[in-house]
């Protein structure tokens, strides 16, 4: 079973790379440049994955995040996976809390793209070592800082910094699950709830937080 | 990523739009003086208690400190040079203006309640209420000017979307109409009128004759601003482009032969095109991060491999981050000469430690093996870090790569 692909990105020469390096079980159904050809496009092919580049000209320039927020009605069968070349935090965060369900670099091999996009179409979450390193940014490295509740947004959980901690260091998600000694599926289930907290907590509003952070 | 422990500089006071109660000036001083909201407003409430200082003082506040996300507003007053080249993206702001609203229909129901009152009963403080309404309407009217000036609706078509517009109007005619009841005491109704109809005749005459010459005057400003903008920022892209990009592209060609020379080339162009575009620079000697960077720069550019870097955290370089560094420095080149890639190097600063690990691919190797006179692993890379009260530790496994773990103390001062 092969999967449809959208490939949104303004680089013409990018996106034959994209297309070339993905694998045999990968379509490229369709090509958008810019934010509102990327939106009417997604609207009527509705594909199960979105490749979709941080930085988009076009729309009122929220880039990526934008084209993921006017098709938020759609996050339920479209799925997005954000590529980018930018390391800036508060890009890559403002997609993932649009609503991408992962992160990679465009440094990314071929066939590790391919993967990622399989993971995003089975409804996993792609966390790049440096998505993991963003997050743990975000919720506070310091180790006192630990939800002591399922159900707390704010905060990650000890499991959930621990693994975030060995995939920021450059674990593979079957390397941190024997690390642990946990299965992999346990390692999607933790990565999974770290992104849920990333796309609700309201750690992202302006708190001293940002303030201490975003700033010189 | 510009990241920092300490916030050494105070952000600038603005009224925030996100998070803000009434008219965002608790949550701007909060931010401003760093301390939490909550106290801040209850020190405005227990003021307003004091015979009212605490109201007059937010609407003080409300009037004169423009609208505006500080943290954005300290970046932008960062030096152009040190700054990201890469737009930002935009955050979607709030659609329905429901404070506007909510704030334009209380002041519009109590200017009816006051009309109505004044054709009937007589009241005493009848020059009280016009006043507050004047003051209302004009803040109101006042607000839409500054974000106007702040840019921040800029890219909807000039400041001119239906919200503004609607906070303009809404705020002229408050203005008006609590003039009209202040200087019509206690003037008949079609006595005010007729005086009302002659000020805006007299006004839009004024208009008519004004109104080319002001906004020739406000366009020609745009121009010139836009202008000068663009112009600085197209001599900075150039300068830069042509000392990075087109000398590395110059070395490139004349290296075309030797592959290695430039992947080496390209990589190192790569890293600093990145950070040019992308990345807040930092002030050197003030960050352990950059220095880091600077790092693995070294090293890439040495040995020509690309090295995945993560940072989590940044804080001021002392003694013991020198040897971390030093350490670090190291271990890297350990790992390239030694082992295979994929490499990836991790540092974490919390508030009392600093941690680097240094991972590679490799067939890994067992340090009892290390024959005593070998310097590298031994002294260069755990002495120098357990010397700072730090520790090290090399876990390596057969197959499954080499993992240096270093960990020094900080902030001990």
């Amino acid at each position: 079973m092969t999967i449809d692909v959208v490939l949104v990105d303004d680089h013409l020469m990018f996106r034959a790379g994209v297309r070339a390096s993905l694998d045999d079980s990968i379509t490229v159904v369709g090509e958008a440049d810019d934010v509102d050809a990327a939106v009417t496009l997604i609207r009527s092919l509705q594909p199960p994955v979105v490749v979709l580049d941080v930085h988009l000209p076009g729309g009122m320039g929220g880039g990526g995040a934008e084209v993921i927020t006017q098709c938020a009605d759609l996050l339920g069968t479209v799925r997005f996976l954000a590529l980018s070349v930018s390391d800036a935090a508060e890009d890559v965060v403002a997609v993932i809390r649009a609503g991408a369900r992962g992160y990679v670099t465009k440094a990314i091999s071929g066939p590790d793209l391919s993967d990622a996009v399989r993971r995003v179409a089975g409804g996993d979450a792609v966390f790049s070592p440096r998505l993991a390193g963003f997050v743990l940014d975000a919720f506070g490295a310091a180790a006192g800082d630990i939800a002591t509740g399922d159900d707390e947004l704010d905060r990650l959980s000890a499991r959930e910094r621990e693994v975030m901690r060995l995939i920021a260091r450059g674990y593979s998600y079957r390397e941190v699950a024997s690390e642990l000694f946990i299965s992999i599926k346990t390692v999607e289930t933790h990565v999974s709830a770290v992104l849920r907290k990333l796309q609700l907590s309201s750690r992202h509003e302006l708190t001293r937080w940002a303030a201490a952070r975003r700033l010189l | 990523m510009t990241m920092l422990c300490v916030t050494t500089e105070r952000l600038p006071l603005r009224r925030p739009l996100r998070g803000r109660r009434i008219g965002g000036v608790c949550l701007g001083l909060a931010v401003h003086l760093g301390v939490s909201v909550g106290v801040v407003r209850l020190v405005m409430v227990l003021l307003t208690l004091v015979g009212g200082a605490g109201a007059l003082l937010y609407v003080w506040f409300w009037v004169t400190v423009p609208v505006g996300d500080p943290v954005l507003v300290a970046v932008e007053q960062r030096p152009a040079a040190l700054s990201r080249l890469a737009p930002r993206l935009r955050e979607p702001g709030r659609r329905l203006p429901v404070t506007d609203i909510a704030v334009g229909l209380l002041l519009l129901i109590a200017a009816a309640l006051l009309i109505a009152v004044r054709q009937g009963v007589a009241i005493e403080y009848s020059w009280v209420l016009p006043l507050l309404i004047v003051l209302a309407g004009t803040a109101l009217a006042w607000s839409q000017l500054d974000a106007i000036q702040r840019g921040r609706f800029l890219s909807h078509a000039g400041g001119r979307t239906p919200v503004n517009v609607l906070r303009l109007l809404g705020g002229a005619v408050l203005a008006a109409l609590g003039l009209f009841l202040l200087v019509g005491q206690d003037d008949p109704i079609d006595v005010l009128l007729r005086s009302a109809v002659a000020a805006l005749a007299v006004l839009t005459g004024a208009a008519l004759v004004l109104a080319p010459w002001w906004l020739r005057l406000v366009r020609e400003l745009g121009d010139e601003r836009a202008a000068r903008a663009r112009e600085s920022e197209r001599a900075d892209i150039a300068a830069h482009l042509h000392d990075s990009v087109l000398q590395t592209l110059a070395l490139i060609r004349s290296r075309a032969d030797q592959p290695e020379d430039v992947a080496r080339l390209a990589r190192a162009q790569e890293r600093e095109l990145r950070e040019w575009l992308y990345d807040d620079r930092r002030t050197p000697g003030t960050s352990l991060a950059s220095d880091l960077r600077g790092v693995v720069a070294e090293v890439e550019d040495t040995r020509g491999v690309a090295v995945d870097v993560v940072v989590v955290g940044d804080c001021e370089p002392d003694l013991g981050t020198e040897a971390l560094l030093l350490a670090t420095r190291e271990a890297l080149f350990n790992a390239v000469n030694h082992a295979s890639g994929p490499y990836s190097l991790y540092l974490e600063v919390t508030a009392d430690q600093a941690e680097v690990f240094v991972r590679d691919h490799g067939d890994g190797f067992d340090l009892a093996q290390v024959p005593t006179d070998r310097f590298g692993v031994r002294e260069s890379i755990i002495g120098r870090v357990v010397r700072r009260g730090g520790t090290a530790t090399v876990k390596s496994r057969e197959g499954r790569g080499t993992e240096v773990h270093l960990c020094v103390p900080i902030g001990e001062r």
